[in-house]
């Protein structure tokens, strides 16, 4: 199952929520494998398990069967090698930014190298200027837009250099302008660092920037579009 | 970069205020009343070794509850027969008559003694106002002579009225009181203050750190307060001569040969604090539950904290925050908060010292440092205990179903 060109393997996902009659089976049986270097677009309706695909791919939330392999490793149910591969190998970008609201941008971002045992380099400096959230690094998220917000939180998931970016709906809250200076943003860490992005979306705008597009339904992947 | 513990604080500043003020509160509890307790006592103690003396001799039995007797419990004929039986060794016998009378609101303990005495009992520290009272000992001689010269049959020999002992002929009715004594009540020199009864005329003021806040005449207090019996004292103590020899082995042999309880002046200190032990038991008591309830009050709001933060620390552990690094926060704002709690108790501790001895002012606090550091030991380990569940709590959160919450 580990595959050197992909950096994300995932067969036979299963995942559900609740017990008894009110088990929600969300994912199911689901296959999925990502290139390294790859932008891919994850769309579908409401419910049909996108978020819970992101979780369970990011290690946020084990799988309750199948298997994955994360950047050439087995994935096991061990608490320690879930951590680590999930502080080293993976950037998250959130719907609603999920910046911690008591700290400046910059505090979010020095938090988050802080937390992986890293310390905030110039290379920082440089993604708030790429960004173009330099002027409000020393804002807290309340003092700015949601687009401002939204970047930072993309400063933030790539300020350790993560192998895969993970996107849940990060267009979500914004608006056209801010999203597309967002997609052109993936656009360009994925050709120029070949940074694997996984994106959630509803957008089909959004899923457009991807170099492929999955469908899911009903807690499986329904078809492969470019 | 803003250290995430202090964001959060100030980020909740009422709440964040209210934390440290309830650890503020034990710590001042802590500090305020054991400070209350020991200086108290040790101020009782520090005034009864400053006597020139180096003895005290009391009835059998009394030694342990030195601190508690008063009245008449021996007789002044010890005195010679101390005299006798240690020349050698003795300089000097001063026999104390102790008693509580009420003044300034609360009871005082006063020494009848005789003015002759002043000297020994207080290494002759000058009064600061006014005169000893009965200087010359007329009162004394006055009440022994109608006393001891009146018991023929039938005669009423205690009808000495209180306006027979005030009259300006041999002024029974005197008393020295300290200064401390005199600022707490707003008493002077020549005023008459109403005590046990009688009408009494402040005549002197002695400094603070005297053995007593109130001396009056040896034969008025026996008189007044032991039936008429001017022939018993409450205590003696006992001036030795420059070389006389070992305290102790002289202590045991007068005990030996008195049957007398003997015990150094040196020991009364370890007497009261014994007698008093009991207090302190209540006192620490007291402590230990206002800071355990100091110390739940900051686990609730840790916890609280926790349960209101799981997106938060979700968001941390997604960005590879470790279990580690969790608890390091949690227990990291306890004792920031714990740390400004015991900054607020220490300077409660200053006012509230400052609010007693102004209101209060014949009680004495003593904020001592060792007390503090006890505080702030103790305060570091609650700080500790109390972030340790909610620490846990922070490790066990559902990363999936907190950011789901979104």
């Amino acid at each position: 199952m580990i595959d050197a060109d992909h950096i994300l393997t995932a067969r036979g996902l299963d995942k559900s929520f609740g017990r008894g009659p009110g088990r929600v089976d969300v994912l199911r049986g689901l296959d999925v494998t990502v290139r390294r270097g790859e932008f891919l677009a994850v769309m579908g309706p409401s419910g049909c398990g996108k978020s819970t695909l992101l979780h369970v791919l990011g290690l946020i939330t084990p799988a309750d069967g199948g298997e994955l392999a994360v950047d050439g490793q087995a994935v096991g149910m061990g608490a320690a090698q879930r951590h680590a591969l999930r502080r080293d190998v993976f950037g998250f970008v959130f719907q609603r930014f999920n910046l911690l609201g008591v700290l400046t941008a910059a505090d979010n971002v020095a938090i988050s190298l802080r937390a992986r045992g890293l310390r905030a380099d110039g290379r920082v400096d440089e993604l708030f200027e790429a960004m173009g959230v330099a002027d409000v690094a020393r804002r807290k998220p309340s003092q700015m837009s949601m687009g401002q917000q939204q970047r930072v939180a993309v400063v933030r998931a790539l300020a350790h250099r993560p192998k895969i970016v993970l996107a849940d709906e990060p267009t979500g809250n914004l608006d056209s302008a801010n999203s597309n200076a967002l997609l052109d943003l993936f656009r360009r860490i994925n050709r120029d660092h070949q940074q694997t992005i996984v994106m959630i979306t509803h957008s089909a705008e959004a899923a457009a920037a991807a170099d492929r597009v999955v469908h899911m339904k009903d807690g499986r992947i329904l078809e492969t579009s470019r | 970069m803003m250290y995430l513990p202090l964001a959060n604080i100030l980020h909740h500043k009422l709440r964040s205020f209210l934390a440290a003020m309830g650890i503020g509160i034990g710590i001042c509890m802590l500090i305020t009343l054991t400070g209350l307790a020991r200086g108290s006592l040790n101020e009782v103690a520090d005034r009864w070794e400053s006597v020139n003396a180096d003895l005290i001799v009391l009835p059998s039995g009394w030694g342990e509850q030195v601190s508690t007797k008063s009245g008449s419990g021996l007789s002044d004929g010890f005195a010679g027969v101390i005299a006798r039986k240690f020349a050698d060794q003795v300089e000097s016998i001063v026999p104390v008559f102790l008693w509580r009378i009420s003044l300034a609101g609360q009871d005082q303990m006063t020494a009848g003694i005789d003015a002759a005495d002043w000297a020994t009992l207080t290494g002759d520290r000058p009064l600061t106002a006014g005169r000893m009272c009965d200087p010359d000992g007329r009162a004394s001689q006055w009440l022994a002579g109608k006393i001891l010269s009146a018991p023929a049959e039938g005669e009423q020999i205690l009808d000495l009225s209180a306006a027979d002992l005030g009259h300006p002929d041999h002024n029974c009715l005197e008393l020295v009181i300290d200064e401390r004594l005199a600022k707490a009540g707003g008493y002077r020199v020549g005023q008459i203050v109403r005590a046990a009864n009688h009408d009494w005329r402040i005549v002197g003021i002695a400094p603070e750190g005297v053995i007593t806040r109130v001396f009056m005449p040896r034969r008025t207090a026996q008189f007044l307060f032991a039936s008429g019996d001017v022939s018993r004292s409450t205590l003696m103590f006992v001036k030795l001569k420059p070389g006389a020899g070992d305290l102790g082995v002289i202590a045991r042999r007068m005990r030996d040969q008195t049957k007398l309880d003997v015990l150094a002046v040196a020991e009364y200190r370890g007497m009261l604090t014994r007698s008093f032990g009991i207090m302190f038991v209540y006192v620490n008591m007291v402590n230990v539950v206002a800071l355990i309830i100091a110390f739940l009050f900051i686990m609730v709001i840790l916890y609280t904290m926790v349960l209101q933060r799981t997106r938060d620390i979700a968001i941390l552990k997604a960005n590879g925050a470790s279990n580690g690094f969790l608890i390091r926060q949690v227990v990291a704002e306890s004792i920031l908060l714990t740390a400004m709690g015991v900054g607020l108790g220490i300077a409660l501790s200053f006012l509230s010292a400052w609010i007693i001895q102004a209101y209060r002012p014949l009680l004495t606090v003593v904020i001592e440092p060792e007390r503090i550091g006890w505080a702030v030991a103790a305060a570091g380990v609650g700080a500790l205990a109390s972030s340790l569940y909610p620490a846990w709590r922070a490790t066990r959160v559902d990363m999936a179903a907190a950011l789901s919450l979104e």
